[in-house]
């Protein structure tokens, strides 16, 4: 999705898509070059701000590289915001956008979402096993991870959202959580490809596997979801399409491109759109805790579920890196310690292996409603595949290949250096996500969709997600990864 | 258009009966998706993951 598209009219929508996903893979790359030249030796982003679970919030934040150890933690969050304020606005301005709302908005945001992740941080809600409760010094703790902060950024974003909506519709110009999910799959790149290096195997096995995802999503959630929309809802063609791309494909961007390529009114997808965000983030609140508690003997099948099941890139992708926390940190806390990042890998595949076809189910139902339903001079045309093509999606695979040949196609120093410039890109990625989580919070005003009398939109969307999509989702993920573990940590 | 008019037009459409290129577009995507499910899962039988 563009969270612009969400609140523009259609031409504007697409050319703005197309020029965020665009300037995704250039920030991505900006940060992941960055990181790579710290093989050489020269740290460029060292001083980028990390936070460690605390008692004592003095002791929260540090720099990423001892070498930046003389800012100390207050100085590494400012540089940190600076560089990012400076990018991101630098960004904006390629988009046409406001850049002084944009910077004082984004100031805001930042602020709220750092400060979520480090109240996510704090000991009583992030230690996990006994060891780390001992060694804190607490009898107790939620133990959701210090990845707990996204679940706190999400909230706070929907506090704003619902109790002080004047303030959400004055962030509005740095809520933008599309642009800022799809820079951090770019980075994510490396870290996949990192994690995949080691087992390339086991990588190669889950690549295949994608395809289930695509068959899935296109052939056999779409086609129920639209059959449920037209015949038991009586929704009228136009409503069905972006309806049933949105619930089966991937959310916002499925239901913008494929409302537009059979020439729906802007207004409709948009409004789907609206209703896929508040939906999405019901199941990030819901998903990954039934993830822990049935599948966290599964952690791949619960991986594959979490992408099919949660729409919007952002929030599946986001969900998936929870998930990965909560499982591991169940399974550390059962004395098995799984190495990280194949969870999250598992719902990145599939969720980018179903996006890659979002501009062929467009052009397929383009081609469908201009010559044989609303037949008219404006025909659907090939050229439209690649300008839907969802551009981030190669900015990933860059990063993957390059991070991938580095790790085995070059020289035994470059490959051992590189896990460590990768995790420094990896500290981008994190933030990148609690900025996605706190924006579709504020994105997600449940009372205003409620009011505005969508209940029926909602009911469809409802009755398919929780009758089938999640169910049938549950079903081929486990056909088709049960029995498989990531491997152990050594 | 305003929102409220697409309030109304949502509960109040007359009902659009399935044409019959629908029916095709619905039955050919779950009859293919259905059949590539089972080649798939016929796949991961005989290429299981590797570890």
């Amino acid at each position: 999705m563009s969270d612009i598209a969400v609140k523009v009219s259609q031409p504007l929508a697409l050319r703005a898509r197309l020029n965020e996903d665009w300037l995704a893979v250039v920030i991505g790359l900006v940060v992941f070059g960055s990181a790579i030249v710290s093989i050489s030796g020269t740290d460029l982003l060292g001083w980028a701000v990390t936070t460690s679970v605390y008692t004592d919030v003095a002791q929260a934040l540090n720099p990423f590289a001892k070498a930046y150890g003389w800012l100390g933690g207050g100085g590494a969050l400012l540089a940190t915001y600076a560089a990012l304020l400076v990018v991101l606005s630098a960004g904006v301005v390629t988009l046409g956008g406001d850049v002084r709302r944009f910077a004082l908005a984004f100031s805001a945001v930042f602020a709220i979402a750092y400060a979520s992740w480090i109240v996510g941080s704090y000991a009583y809600v992030a230690a996990v096993t006994p060891a780390e409760q001992q060694k804190f010094g607490i009898a107790w703790s939620l133990k959701l991870t210090n990845e707990g902060g996204f679940i706190v950024a999400l909230l706070s974003g929907i506090v704003i959202a619902n109790f002080f909506p004047r303030f959400a519709e004055w962030l509005k110009e740095a809520i933008r959580p599309e642009l800022y999910i799809k820079i951090a799959i770019v980075i994510l790149g490396a870290t996949v490809a990192v994690t995949a290096a080691g087992r390339l195997n086991l990588a190669s096995s889950l690549l295949l596997r994608g395809a289930a995802a695509i068959v899935e999503a296109y052939l056999i959630y779409w086609a129920v979801i639209y059959y449920v929309a037209r015949k038991w809802f009586g929704f009228s063609r136009e409503w069905s399409v972006p309806l049933a791309s949105g619930i089966s494909i991937c959310g916002v961007a499925a239901a913008i491109a494929t409302g537009g390529a059979i020439r729906a009114r802007p207004a409709v997808p948009i409004l789907v759109s609206s209703l896929v965000v508040v939906f999405a983030v019901v199941e990030v609140l819901i998903l990954p805790f039934l993830a822990q508690t049935f599948l966290w003997q599964e952690p791949l099948v619960a991986g594959a579920w979490i992408g099919l099941a949660i729409k919007t890139d952002g929030a599946a992708v986001a969900g998936g890196g929870i998930t990965e926390s909560l499982i591991m940190a169940k399974a550390a806390a059962e004395g098995i310690k799984y190495q990280p990042g194949w969870i999250l890998a598992t719902t990145t595949t599939v969720k980018i292996f179903i996006d890659i076809f979002i501009g062929i189910w467009a052009f397929i139902l383009g081609y469908i409603w201009t010559n044989h339903i609303d037949k008219g001079p404006d025909k659907a045309k090939p050229s439209e595949i690649w300008q839907r093509f969802p551009k981030f999606i190669l900015g990933f695979i860059l990063v993957f290949a390059v991070s991938l040949w580095l790790a085995v196609g070059s020289t035994p120093e470059i490959a051992k250096a590189l896990p460590a410039a990768a995790g420094e890109a990896n500290v981008f990625r994190v933030i990148f996500f609690v900025l996605t989580f706190f924006s579709i919070g504020v994105l997600s005003d449940f009372r205003k969709l409620w009011q505005q009398g969508f209940g029926k939109l909602a009911a469809v969307y409802f009755v398919s997600l929780f009758g089938f999509v999640i169910w049938v989702g549950l079903l081929i993920s486990w056909l088709f990864f049960s029995g498989f573990k990531p491997p152990l940590a050594s | 258009m305003s929102r409220p008019d697409l309030r109304d037009e949502i509960n109040n459409t007359e009902v659009e009966p399935l044409l019959p290129v629908e029916k095709k577009l619905i039955g050919w995507s779950l009859g293919l998706g259905l059949a590539l499910l089972f080649v798939l899962i016929a796949v991961n039988h005989f290429v299981p993951i590797k570890l």
